[in-house]
């Protein structure tokens, strides 16, 4: 585990993450894994006593199991929501793509779904952690090849301005700005057409084709390796740099 | 003339009334006749007769009709016609007359005979109708086919005045006592109606013209129907098992995938070189935690499989109740939480399947443990009477020739046996609100209490009440909210329940404490 054991060297105080599901040998497991990797891991089984432990220290990230026995990772999401902005993982066991909407809907950042390997959840929780200390505003972003110059509204591929519809900036902004995050249909749609298109997936899943067309390598339609927007099967679809 | 339809009753009035009508009638003729006689020709009054021919020949038929053509001709002849007081056979009018009549006669009782055989003609078919729908109503409507069939089969034999009637839904041949008549549906044989052979030629004729089609299009809807209740029902099953089995893989993908997560945890966690040696043995232990919990879980899987599947034949053996319990006990295993065991040393043996009852307590203990809050679980168990009167224990079981040899030892049936044991599984937890009594038997169904260390796969009530009902014994549950649950088994002593020296006394009633290790809980952090 050379990642794992990596992160250990970087500097600074320890990032607390609080870790809530009422599972005592998952949470034992996964204080030991957090620790290794550079985290300073607690633990709450229910929903009140992460709320109260939340309040008491904020911590700056949380691992949340969508079953909880006093309530759902989701109602615990929406009232950490209500007053942190902090990074929300949500642990589903359901296998439910309802559920995992619902989440994200409610403000958690991204989902990891039972049984996972701890490097991927190692590797969200820091990708979260990173989006969440990027300062608001930025003027650019840079993907490898792929430049998004906001306040111009310039695309470069390779250094080649590339033309995109109004809509299809919008639609790269949204997911560029909330790189490495779990954008699910309903958030695009509204970011992008307003609150009255949520049901219109259709139409969104043209215009990410198009989208995909112009700016992803090699991205001719009906290819099925993506290497800046991902698609999360029944969710949404995340941008990754 | 709907005033007259009684001249047209299907059976005619009897003939000695006909015989009195023909004669008085034929005698006012004559007398009519007299006062006529002045103002026509005496020969042109023969037709005075004619009315009295008619109505004879029309209600009595063409016999008493023939008769009443003859007298009136004799009696005109006689009376009216010159030379009078005499019959004059050779005078031509009187042929005239006499065959006049006649010919009314015949004409007349031929046509009120067709209208007749029309009218009865219509009354069967109305009773034909009548009977098939009543038929159609018994074997459309009815839940069993069979009792539809015994319905239809009587009233068919009282409406058609037969011996006896029977429908049957396979091919039969008749023989000396019964006619058979086939049902078919296409070239198919559907059924045979079976009547009593001394039914009259007529009544055959019809059965097989007209009774057996309509039987046969009857029979054959009410197959069909059958056919289609029988899906409905199946489809009705297919679709409620189809829930449960959704449920099902909902609760074991949850079920199976925790301790998956944690495995795999704790695997990742042991791959890293930092590790202190006491993070090294707790991952060690979570791992073996889990391990044993899935490996628990699949063996409840199976259980509970096999129970629907009505697979779970138990294997009846005589067993100590005061063993069962201490053996369910040490499976539970040390977890922290005590038992406390009070067990009535007088126990008889019961015929059980020795493990699975043992598989039924040691889930309802665990249960008990998890939900008791660190309290010692009560376990108590004795034999009650019954009301019923205790003389039938003394029946000898044929069944069971060991139990017989040792009834027949001195003692064996004289000491007065409860009819129950009844074991009791107190524990001191949250309780059970009335409405949830019943419901924590279904299978994952999970009170809403903290999960934590010994939380449960949902299954084990579900196994444990199986298990006990498949030994012909009851579980059930009493609670009061706040003050914990007693769990009841309820286990049958068979009639001839002797006691082997499997009962100690020294061992049973003794109160017993099964301490065990406390389990380690995750600090809280922070």
């Amino acid at each position: 585990m050379s990642t794992v054991g990596a992160r250990k060297q970087e500097a600074g105080p320890r990032p607390r993450v609080l870790v809530v599901d009422d599972e005592p040998q998952i949470v034992r497991a996964l204080k030991v894994v957090l620790r290794e990797a550079g985290f300073d891991a607690s633990a709450a089984e229910t929903a009140a006593e992460a709320l109260d432990a939340a309040a008491v220290r904020p911590p700056e990230a949380a691992i949340v199991d969508l079953v909880l026995p006093d309530g759902d990772g989701i109602e615990l999401t929406r009232r950490l929501r209500e007053w942190s902005e902090m990074p929300i993982l949500v642990l589903s066991a359901v296998g439910e793509e309802s559920q995992k909407v619902r989440a994200l809907e409610a403000g958690a950042d991204d989902y990891v779904t039972k049984p996972f390997g701890t490097r991927e959840l190692i590797a969200r929780l820091h990708a979260a952690l990173r989006r969440a200390g990027r300062p608001e505003e930025e003027p650019t972003i840079t993907a490898e090849g792929l430049e998004i110059d906001l306040a111009a509204r310039v695309v470069r591929v390779d250094g080649e301005p590339v033309h995109l519809t109004p809509i299809e900036f919008e639609l790269l902004r949204a997911l560029a700005r909330n790189r490495g995050r779990l954008m699910t249909h309903r958030k695009l749609l509204v970011d992008v057409w307003g609150p009255e298109y949520v049901e219109d997936i259709q139409p969104l899943r043209t215009h990410i084709a198009r989208l995909r067309a112009k700016i992803e390598p090699g991205g001719e339609a009906g290819s099925s390796e993506h290497r800046y927007i991902l698609t999360e099967p029944g969710v949404g679809y995340r941008f990754v740099d | 003339m709907p005033s007259l339809s009684f001249l047209l009753a299907p059976e005619p009035p009897s003939r000695r009334v006909g015989l009195a009508v023909a004669v008085a009638a034929v005698a006012l003729s004559t007398l009519i006749i007299y006062p006529l006689g002045h103002i026509a020709p005496i020969a042109s009054l023969g037709v005075v007769y004619i009315p009295a021919v008619l109505i004879v020949s029309v209600i009595w038929g063409g016999g008493l009709g023939f008769l009443t053509a003859v007298l009136s001709a004799a009696t005109f002849n006689f009376f009216h016609l010159p030379p009078t007081g005499h019959f004059t056979i050779h005078d031509s009018r009187n042929w005239v007359a006499l065959i006049t009549f006649l010919v009314v006669a015949a004409l007349a009782s031929w046509l009120a005979e067709v209208v007749r055989a029309r009218t009865r003609d219509a009354q069967e078919r109305r009773r034909e109708a009548d009977l098939a729908a009543e038929m159609a109503r018994v074997l459309l409507r009815g839940n069993s086919l069979d009792e539809a069939l015994r319905t239809a089969a009587a009233r068919l034999a009282q409406t058609l005045e037969l011996s006896s009637a029977r429908i049957e839904m396979d091919a039969r041949d008749g023989d000396e006592r019964t006619v058979a008549f086939p049902l078919r549906e296409g070239s198919g044989r559907i059924g045979t109606l079976l009547v009593g052979a001394d039914a009259s030629e007529a009544n055959l004729r019809r059965l097989q013209e007209r009774v057996v089609p309509a039987l046969e299009a009857l029979l054959s809807a009410a197959l069909e129907r059958e056919r289609l209740l029988g899906g409905t029902v199946e489809t009705a099953a297919l679709r409620r098992a189809d829930v449960v089995k959704t449920a099902l893989l909902r609760a074991i993908s949850h079920d199976l995938r925790s301790p998956l997560t944690a495995i795999s945890a704790a695997g990742d966690a042991l791959g890293s070189p930092a590790l202190t040696d006491e993070e090294r043995k707790e991952m060690t232990g979570v791992i073996q935690h889990e391990t044993l919990r899935l490996s628990r879980l699949v063996d409840n899987l199976l259980d509970l499989s096999r129970l629907e599947a009505g697979a779970a034949e138990p294997r009846r053996e005589w067993v100590s109740i005061d063993e069962l319990i201490h053996a369910a006990v040490v499976e539970v295993g040390p977890g922290g939480e005590d038992f406390s065991l009070s067990i009535d040393p007088d126990l008889p043996l019961v015929r059980l399947d020795a493990v699975q009852m043992e598989r039924a307590l040691v889930n309802v203990l665990e249960n008990a443990r998890r939900h008791s809050g660190g309290h010692p679980v009560s376990v108590r168990a004795r034999a009650v009477r019954s009301l019923a009167p205790a003389g039938r224990a003394a029946t000898p079981s044929p069944a069971d020739g060991e139990a017989d040899a040792d009834a027949s030892e001195p003692g064996a049936v004289s000491r007065p046996r409860g009819d129950r044991i009844i074991i009791r599984i107190v524990d001191r937890g949250p309780g059970i609100p009335p409405a949830q009594l019943e419901r924590v038997f279904e299978p994952f169904y999970r009170a809403g209490t903290p999960g934590g260390e010994h939380r449960g796969s949902g299954l084990g009530l579900a196994i444990a009440r199986g298990f006990t009902e498949s030994n012909g014994g009851t579980l059930h549950v009493e609670s009061l909210p706040g003050q914990g649950a007693t769990f009841v088994f309820e286990l049958p002593i068979a009639d001839q329940a002797q006691e082997a020296d499997g009962v100690r006394d020294g061992d049973g009633a003794a109160e017993r404490t099964a301490a065990g290790a406390g389990a380690a809980r995750s600090e809280p952090g922070g």
